[in-house]
Formats: structure tokens, sequence, C-alpha cells
């Protein structure tokens, strides 16, 4: 697994999302984590230095895994273009079939409203 | 484990599943092109939350969901979440409109 900087892994994560059109899954994983290993962390509690958390993120496509990790100051910006690249990359999910719903309702309105105005 | 229908119910439960254990909670998107299926997960390894759907539309609240984990595990536990909502809140600066009009 190898750790990237913010900006390679949305890359990859891209390019993961258009290799896994026709078939296969992508994954992403959010955990809050210290990055220190165990040891590390029980050496840090006993001497009583604060550790410092981030966002790790993890991404795979069942061959291969990337990840980064995502630090207090820069989460709103990564935020951003990870929202932009899914949303760029789910356009498989339905869309709401609500047009002719709504089509039906209007007509219902206008049809109400014609009336109304022949009364008056 | 089964899978929560209400939205609401599975981002209401999945923020207090990782408030009571931070360290061990994680948070798995899985997307599946192909079949158009989105599944959301969020696990401490003994309680596991699952979310499905084929909708657009839930992939919008899931940008909020997004946020709101982004949000307290970069910042920790305690942050605020209320006021993330996934949109951009920073175009709405109060306005220095008409400054110069004012003379």
């Amino acid at each position: 697994m190898v750790l990237l900087q913010l900006d390679p892994f949305l890359n990859e994560l891209t390019s993961m999302f258009e290799h896994s059109t026709e078939k296969g899954s992508v994954w992403v994983t959010l955990k809050r984590s210290s990055l220190k290993s165990k040891v590390q962390r029980n050496k840090m509690g006993t001497v009583g230095e604060p550790l410092e958390y981030r966002c790790l993120v993890r991404a795979t496509d069942g061959k291969k895994t990337i990840s980064t990790s995502v630090g207090a100051k820069d989460h709103q910006r990564f935020q951003a273009s990870y929202a932009t690249i899914l949303k760029a990359h789910m356009a498989a999910l339905k869309k709401r079939e609500r047009k002719d719903k709504k089509k039906a309702a209007l007509a219902h309105k206008q049809e109400g409203g014609s009336k109304k105005s022949k009364k008056a | 484990m089964v899978y929560i229908t209400s939205w609401d119910e599975f981002v209401e439960r999945s923020v207090q599943l990782f408030r009571a254990d931070p360290d061990s909670t994680r948070y798995v998107m899985k997307y599946r092109h192909c079949d158009g299926k989105l599944v959301l997960k969020v696990t401490d390894n003994k309680e596991c939350l699952k979310f499905k759907t084929d909708q657009a539309q839930d992939a919008k609240k899931m940008e909020k969901l997004n946020n709101i984990f982004f949000t307290l595990m970069s910042r920790g536990p305690d942050a605020d979440v209320s006021e993330v909502t996934g949109k951009e809140q920073t175009e709405a600066q109060p306005g220095k409109k008409g400054r110069g009009r004012k003379q």
C-alpha cells in the first residue's frame, strides 16, 4: 500500500473509477488514525505526549490499494475535490423519475386554475 | 446484519457509533458502476451499520455524511458537525456589496 499526497491520490482514485465501469467495484474507507504503530502509541501515552490524529483515506479496486491522510487544515479542500470526483463517476445511479408526476401535477393545477377563472 | 432503510437513522447511528469508539470505527463506501449500486458501511468491529441504494439522490446525501466524517476524523470526535452540511458555505460571505456607493 502506498501512502500518497492528496492530489496524486485523487488522480489515482479517478482512474480507479474509470477502470471499473464495466466490471468491479471501488471501495473507499475513512478512518481516524494517528499513523503511529501500537508501540509508538504506547510510548507516547506513557510519556504523556498528545497524539495527533488525521483522517486516513484508503481506496481499493480489489487489485490495488492506495491511501492518503487528511489533516484538519486541508480536509475541506480534499472533501470538495473528492465530492466532485464522486459526482462525476457515480453516473450509474438512478435519477428519481419525477418529471411525469411533476407534469401531471402542473396540468392538474392549470385545470383547477382555469376553472376558477371561469367562475370569476 | 441488516441494512438500515432510513437514511436519517443511518446517519444518526453511525455518528453515534463513531463517537462511542473513534479509534476503531471506520466508514466504508463501496460503489459498483456496472450494477449502479452504492453501499455505505460504518463499523467498529462489533456493530455494523449498512445502507444500500441505487438512487442518485442518496449520493448527494452521502456527500454530507462524507463531510461529517472528514470533520470528525480530522478534527476529532468532539468537533461540531452541525454546520458541516456539504454545501459550499464559503460563498456566502456577508456582503461587501455596494460599499462604494454610500457616499
